[in-house]
């Protein structure tokens, strides 16, 4: 609990790291209808993938220096040296990142949901789907981002970015069972059990990749 | 008397340049060494040898502490975004009982709610210091400890470094500023 404290107190008080990527979601979700010209059925369809195209730019964007300071100003040293475990650290700080910014981008998606497309409805059933792949964005981004650590740069992200695109596909369908009103459940247990695998595997991985850079 | 830290015959290699080879030493408690060594020659990465920060290419190194390992290196291990107050709570030291007298001795009673990016480097390298004056560790390892502190502050760290000496903790630290307390010299 203590890490968890201790992470967000750090996030919490670097406004641009957390407010930064909300903003960002919710220019481009404000931007998106008022720069196209398409009719409301046009705009509601189209509307969930600029969705999910938002949410993974803006974990993009949000996990971009997730270790970097720590790693910099010797945080990270300090951490190995006094032997903490550090794939709870890890583990920790990407569960601060989502709560602190996508659990509100999952939030204001689903808003920005019922405001664009026909069905009010949507905007429930497709909270739960957000909370789970931003979590997924989030563990996936940071391991990109552990892999650049040294380099200073996006490649490690760019590289882990096509991980994501069956996850992307199963986002896909599960649009679809939602506009035709099917049971969509399964596609929901589907990512739980992906989430519940790489919340335990990630962050594991990430602190041999810390321990690693730090040598 | 116990080693708290027993080298043999370490090297260390980046990239076939070889940085250092055949090093030995021992540390006995209540005793300090002194690594010296010109700019690059390896004595940050030997520190970190014995922190278990970085593994030697040969040899072997053995460390038996109770507690972790101190460890003052060049990065300060603080946030220039947050105010001293909140650094001190990160490296929970908020409710150590020492604390405040530390803070005074340093002049930094009255700095809690200052960010650290409007402090002075000298400031700011007492900060992390306090690490190291709150510590309960058997072993200090100090890389460069007196880089940015002033005259008064050097003699306020040498007074503690020989009172912990005294208590019979070890301590392993590399400094082109000399400081003077009894330590044992190792060149490298």
């Amino acid at each position: 609990m203590e890490i968890i404290k201790f992470e967000f107190l750090k996030l919490l008080k670097k406004s641009r790291g957390w407010l930064g990527p909300i903003l960002v979601f919710i220019l481009i979700m404000v931007a998106y209808p008022l720069t196209v010209e398409v009719s409301d059925v046009e705009l509601s369809q189209s509307f969930f993938s600029i969705l999910w195209i938002a949410a993974l730019l803006v974990v993009m964007l949000a996990t971009e220096d997730i270790f970097l300071e720590d790693f910099s100003d010797g945080t990270l040293e300090q951490y190995a040296i006094l032997q903490k475990n550090l794939s709870l650290i890890v583990g920790s700080k990407i569960f601060v990142y989502w709560l602190v910014i996508g659990v509100p981008i999952s939030m204001l998606g689903a808003i920005f949901c019922v405001g664009t497309t026909s069905e009010s409805a949507f905007g429930y059933q497709i909270l739960p789907v957000l909370l789970v792949s931003t979590y997924i964005f989030m563990n996936v981004f940071s391991f990109g981002n552990a892999l650049s650590l040294t380099k200073g740069s996006v490649l490690g992200t760019l590289v882990t970015l096509p991980l994501l695109l069956p996850l992307l596909i199963i986002l896909g369908k599960v649009v679809v069972a939602i506009n035709f009103d099917l049971n969509y459940s399964g596609f929901l247990f589907l990512l739980l059990g992906i989430l519940s695998i790489i919340i335990m595997i990630i962050p594991m991985i990430i602190s041999y990749i810390i321990r690693t850079h730090l040598e | 008397m116990d080693a708290l830290v027993k080298a043999q015959n370490l090297s260390y290699k980046i990239n076939d340049k070889k940085l250092f080879q055949g090093i030995s030493f021992e540390l006995l408690k209540g005793k300090a060494l002194h690594i010296q060594g010109e700019n690059g020659s390896g004595k940050t990465t030997l520190l970190r040898m014995v922190c278990g920060l970085t593994k030697p290419t040969k040899g072997d190194l053995i460390t038996q502490t109770d507690k972790e390992v101190c460890f003052i290196g060049h990065k300060n291990a603080i946030k220039q975004y947050l105010n001293v107050e909140d650094n001190l709570v990160l490296m929970n030291l908020s409710n150590h009982k020492d604390l405040q007298k530390y803070l005074s001795v340093f002049d930094l009673d009255k700095s809690l709610d200052i960010n650290i990016a409007n402090l002075s480097f000298g400031q700011q390298k007492k900060i992390a210091l306090l690490r190291l004056f709150l510590n309960s560790s058997d072993l200090l390892i100090l890389d460069e400890p007196c880089v940015g502190l002033d005259t008064n502050s050097q003699e306020i760290l040498v007074n503690f470094l020989k009172k912990e000496l005294a208590n019979g903790k070890g301590i392993i630290y590399s400094s082109h500023i000399f400081l003077d307390f009894d330590s044992d010299r190792l060149g490298i």
